[in-house]
């Protein structure tokens, strides 16, 4: 292994049941730096075989403030367009540990497969078992069969197996940012779960100089005065102009993090046990962890209680499908009593609305998030800073919406730390070029 | 001296266990770390976190603080998953000559404190 990497890229052929790995040399890292710049890279070589690309940053699961990220990159069917998607709480650094930086999933399988992607070996099994499962069903099953609880497993639900154009994939039981129908790719792929855990160890070039800048960087976050007390998603909903504390209070249990972020973005709600309860009881399925704040938000806006959005949230991961996107088309459905409206969801088809024109996922709000970031107060310049904001986490492996609110982590300190990490000599100008290329 | 745990504090960022790992392996790894964030039972949102030290297990979960005497740590722990059972692991040293022990220093939320 190499310094704050695997230096590999899996490659997967659906068609034959092969799976082969290439070096990554030190060239490519210091031309393309990694995550999503390399993903379409990668897209582009393999772009005739309708690839779908996993990576990772070469800051992922590191000790730098914010390393959740992993990235998916396709040819979104809603849009047409190569497109990235977000995916955090543990599975971006998952991906890594298991061995692989990269992973092309090319072709079609003649059979339903999954890939266990663990501990630098790639296998591809059968599935047949898993067809017609939830998403929350299929994790369960992954991870009793594979032996282990804290599996991730990237899956799609009923919605991708019939390659619907709202499929999202799903990490574990929870909604990822896939805005952009991945989920269906991987139905048409005949793919229907990646399953990941890994032991990986990542080398440093100059290990106390890497260790003190990700301090000086996480020390920064905690003494920022603007974050003071901030936690889960009723601030951020705050930050956004939304004030949804007196809806949603009544039902949160905990918020907690994804990999490495010292601010929890996420947000447990419990509506199957009293949700002040910490200690462990019997009941398996407690409620619904917040992981799509703009999801959330479309069902409070259609006027349901703050317990039905999240049963809601709950049969939108199982089935599989984007959020959103299912809340736009139910609105149109004119349906509002809960029973009614989680039957709706395993019939729901479009048009749905694309979301607008960028390549990274909307899933990000489009906004500083408790900083200012010296951006003016009229919001003119936010787009065009969001753009760059997301294309700088895509492109190392930061959390989407943790650099957001995050005005220490700069390109300059992360630059700083790849290069410590690495031994790479990384450039402002391969950044700004790798950005540009991503960006189009 | 040993690190105090307040469990309901802790957000599950796994900082800890990375900052540990790099404590005994110069290197960004979780496999080697004295201290585990317990993540087993995603569905309940039940976390917590292990702690090995000399002479104890420490387990820190929303309930409270339970010591276990290491011998006589009961079953059922060491099935939990993780790369490396925190049992054939190396106990905390209070990162041993280090300027303060490094879980505590990457801990964002104060539920790692001496
Ligand atoms: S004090 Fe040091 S050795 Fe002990 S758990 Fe924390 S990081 Fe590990
Ligand atoms: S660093 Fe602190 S908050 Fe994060 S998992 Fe460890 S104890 Fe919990």
């Amino acid at each position: 292994m190499g310094n704050l990497t695997n230096e590999t890229i899996l490659i997967v052929d659906l068609a034959s049941g092969e799976t082969y790995k290439e070096d990554i040399d030190e060239e490519f890292y210091e031309s393309h730096i990694g995550g999503v710049r390399i993903n379409l890279a990668l897209f582009e070589k393999y772009q005739e075989e309708d690839p779908i690309i996993l990576g990772t940053g070469l800051l992922t699961g590191t000790l730098v403030p914010g390393s959740a990220l992993g990235i998916v990159t396709a040819k979104s069917p809603q849009t047409g367009k190569v497109c990235h998607a977000p995916i955090c709480i543990y599975g971006g650094m998952e991906l890594k540990y298991a061995g692989f930086d990269f992973v092309v999933i090319k072709g079609i399988s003649p059979n339903p497969v999954y890939l266990w992607l663990h501990d630098e070996v790639a296998d591809i099994n059968d599935a047949v078992d898993l067809m017609g499962k939830d998403s929350w069903a299929t994790t369960d099953e992954l991870r009793k069969s594979l032996g282990e609880d804290i599996i991730q497993v990237l899956n799609i639900g009923p919605a991708g197996e019939r390659q619907s154009d709202l499929a999202q994939i799903i990490l574990n039981y929870w909604a990822t940012g896939d805005r952009w129908g991945f989920g269906k790719l991987l139905g048409q792929k005949n793919v229907k779960a990646i399953a990941l855990r890994g032991m990986g160890i990542f080398d440093l070039e100059d290990e106390e100089g890497f260790v003190d800048a990700c301090a000086d960087l996480f020390k920064a976050f905690k003494d920022e005065p603007s974050l003071s007390g901030k936690k889960g998603i009723i601030d951020i909903a705050a930050a956004m102009g939304e004030d949804i504390t007196d809806w949603l209070s009544p039902i949160i249990h905990r918020h907690s993090a994804d990999y490495n972020c010292p601010y929890p973005i996420n947000t447990f709600v419990k509506y199957n046990e009293d949700p002040t309860i910490l200690k462990e009881t019997d009941v398996a399925e407690t409620g619904f962890y917040l992981t799509d704040i703009y999801g959330l938000l479309e069902f409070k806006k259609m006027g349901l209680s703050a317990e039905d959005s999240c049963r809601m949230l709950e049969a939108c991961a199982r089935e599989g499908i984007n959020a959103v996107a299912a809340a736009d088309l139910l609105r149109k459905t004119g349906k509002t009593a809960l029973n009614d409206l989680k039957q709706a969801v395993s019939g729901l088809t479009g048009p749905i609305e694309s979301p607008e024109d960028s390549v990274f996922s909307p899933w990000s709000p489009k906004q500083p998030l408790f900083v200012d970031f010296g951006l003016p107060d009229d919001g003119s310049r936010n787009s065009e800073w969001w753009v760059r904001r997301q294309a700088v986490a895509y492109l190392f492996g930061i959390h989407p919406i943790f650099i957001l609110m995050a005005p220490m982590l700069t390109e300059e300190k992360l630059i700083n730390a790849v290069n410590l990490g690495t031994g790479l000599n990384i450039t402002a100008d391969t950044v700004d070029e790798a950005i540009k290329k991503v960006c189009g | 001296m040993d690190i105090k745990i307040d469990p309901i504090k802790c957000i599950a960022c796994c900082a800890c266990e990375l900052a540990c790992g790099y404590h005994w392996d110069d290197a960004m790894s979780p496999i080697t770390s004295s201290i585990i964030v317990y993540r087993t039972r995603e569905k309940k949102n039940y976390f917590g976190l292990m702690l090995k030290t000399e002479e104890n297990l420490v387990l820190a979960r929303p309930e409270g603080i339970e010591i276990q005497r290491i011998g006589e740590v009961q079953e059922g722990v060491e099935a939990d998953p993780s790369a490396k059972p925190i049992m054939l692991r190396d106990a905390c040293d209070m990162c041993d000559g280090v300027d303060g022990p490094l879980c505590v220093r990457f801990c964002p939320t104060g539920a790692l404190y001496l």
